[in-house]
């Protein structure tokens, strides 16, 4: 938390300027958005409902119905489902150094379309499942099964968009003449996201360490995803600050507005 | 896999004492990957030992002779490339040019073999889902399959480079062949673990 507090105090004494006279305050709020979702996102999921650390895909029928028709998980996945329009606002600001950079448009493109994806599928398609669950009453428990397995297939497996979204970041940052963000960060992104496909093996594994919750398919994933995550926000904070402002795109606009 | 630095780029001194091959961005990815790999190989040996004679027994399903095949492929196909990084140094872009199109073409065939070893496999039934050894063969082999062709697609981008510029960039250079020397390494390790250990 002292790195953001120390983060937030410089983007207000940015160029000694009052915050909101910045001709990058879009980039800022669009920036400061993230911790606030991943925030939610972490309270929701963990104390809250319970839904993460994912439960067992051999969780007992008892187990699932009890789960399912929780209220906090409807109230969990209520939370979400309004909550995950931020993460369009958190990449927007990663969209908008990407168009920065000395790259084909293609790739920013690409990783806006696997982000929304992403998030449909790996993200809105689960919050309906959970949430289904408690809505009403009687459900048989073979059908809460099948939305307790749909929920979490994915959930956890559906990163193939995220695979195709980070990647795109990747390759942006590698071919990127400018140096935008630095290069290292582009080599980290890849690995990254390559160790994300095998995910996918919890497809044919329902138990054991490939398995949704198993240690090779969710903790060691998330153990490379959750430094990565944190490295690549504080890079782009750098970038943003970095920006010259005669670049930004709203220059224009924000110039005229400063002399009004 | 950026050139823009080429013609600034300093050359190697003659005492190589304190000289890093490559840029060191490729040196903070094989260290990434190095720590992923290890940490499979790690997590492989564990579960082995919870399960050692059901691995024994599936073991038995590969194919040692195509492992010994891949295993020279890849060293000689490295040993290429160490010459043609060697000459790209000297200043010899046709020779380098040469030694890294025949580190392509044998490389290439890694693949190739891949596919005449898991196709069968697979046809007999020996999917990931049969049990846990067969698992963790297909997605430690699969990831390093993955490694092998990056490696080759990076190897044909040396190549236009060798092709189109008079004085290669020999960060860029070192940089490509430093990944295929980790390809290498990563392979006879895999080759121990899955086909030789006992």
């Amino acid at each position: 938390m002292n790195i953001a507090t120390a983060a937030l105090a410089g983007t207000l004494a940015d160029s000694g300027r009052p915050w909101y006279k910045s001709p990058k305050l879009d980039q800022y709020i669009c920036f400061w958005s993230v911790p606030v979702f991943y925030n939610l996102f972490g309270l929701v999921f963990v104390p809250l409902s319970w839904m993460m650390p994912p439960r067992s895909p051999t969780n007992s029928i008892d187990g699932v119905v009890a789960f399912m028709q929780s209220p906090n998980l409807l109230l969990a996945t209520t939370i979400l489902i309004l909550c995950v329009a931020l993460s369009a606002v958190g990449n927007a600001v990663y969209m908008s150094q990407m168009r920065r950079m000395a790259v084909s448009p293609v790739l920013r493109y690409a990783f806006v379309v696997g982000a929304i994806t992403g998030a449909i599928v790996g993200c809105l398609f689960p919050m309906f499942c959970f949430g289904l669950g408690a809505f009403r009453e009687g459900y048989d428990p073979e059908v809460l099964q099948l939305l307790y397995d749909f929920g979490y297939m994915s959930f956890i497996g559906c990163l193939g968009c995220f695979f195709l979204n980070w990647s795109c970041l990747g390759l942006s940052i590698l071919l990127d003449e400018k140096q935008t963000l630095p290069r290292w960060l582009g080599y980290y992104t890849i690995w990254q996201s390559v160790t994300e496909i095998f995910a996918m093996t919890l497809w044919v594994s329902d138990s054991g360490p490939f398995a949704w919750d198993g240690v090779m398919t969710f903790w060691f994933n998330m153990l490379l995803y959750v430094p990565w995550q944190f490295i690549v926000y504080f890079c782009i904070y750098r970038a943003i600050r970095q920006q010259p402002e005669s670049e930004l795109d709203n220059a224009p606009y924000v110039g005229g507005a400063a002399r009004a | 896999m950026t050139t823009t630095a080429a013609d600034t780029t300093p050359r190697p001194p003659a005492g190589r004492a304190g000289y890093m091959p490559g840029e060191p961005g490729m040196w903070f990815f094989i260290i990434g990957d190095l720590f992923i790999f290890a940490v499979y190989f790690v997590a492989y040996m564990i579960y082995r030992g919870q399960q050692p004679e059901l691995f024994l027994h599936s073991q038995q399903f590969l194919s040692p002779g195509i492992g010994v095949i891949n295993t020279l492929i890849l060293l000689t196909s490295s040993w290429c490339l160490a010459l043609g990084t060697e000459a790209a140094r000297k200043g010899n872009s046709a020779a380098a040019f040469r030694l890294l199109a025949a580190t392509f073409a044998i490389g290439a065939l890694f693949p190739l073999l891949k596919m005449v070893e898991w196709v069968p496999k697979l046809a007999a039934g020996h999917s990931p889902g049969e049990n846990l050894f067969f698992m963790y063969y297909y997605v430690m082999t699969g990831l390093h399959l993955c490694h092998v062709l990056l490696g080759l697609v990076i190897i044909g981008f040396m190549l236009r480079h060798l092709r189109h510029r008079a004085s290669p960039d020999i960060k860029f250079i070192e940089a490509g062949a430093v990944y295929w020397h980790m390809v290498d390494l990563l392979w006879l390790v895999l080759f121990a673990l899955f086909y030789l250990m006992r």
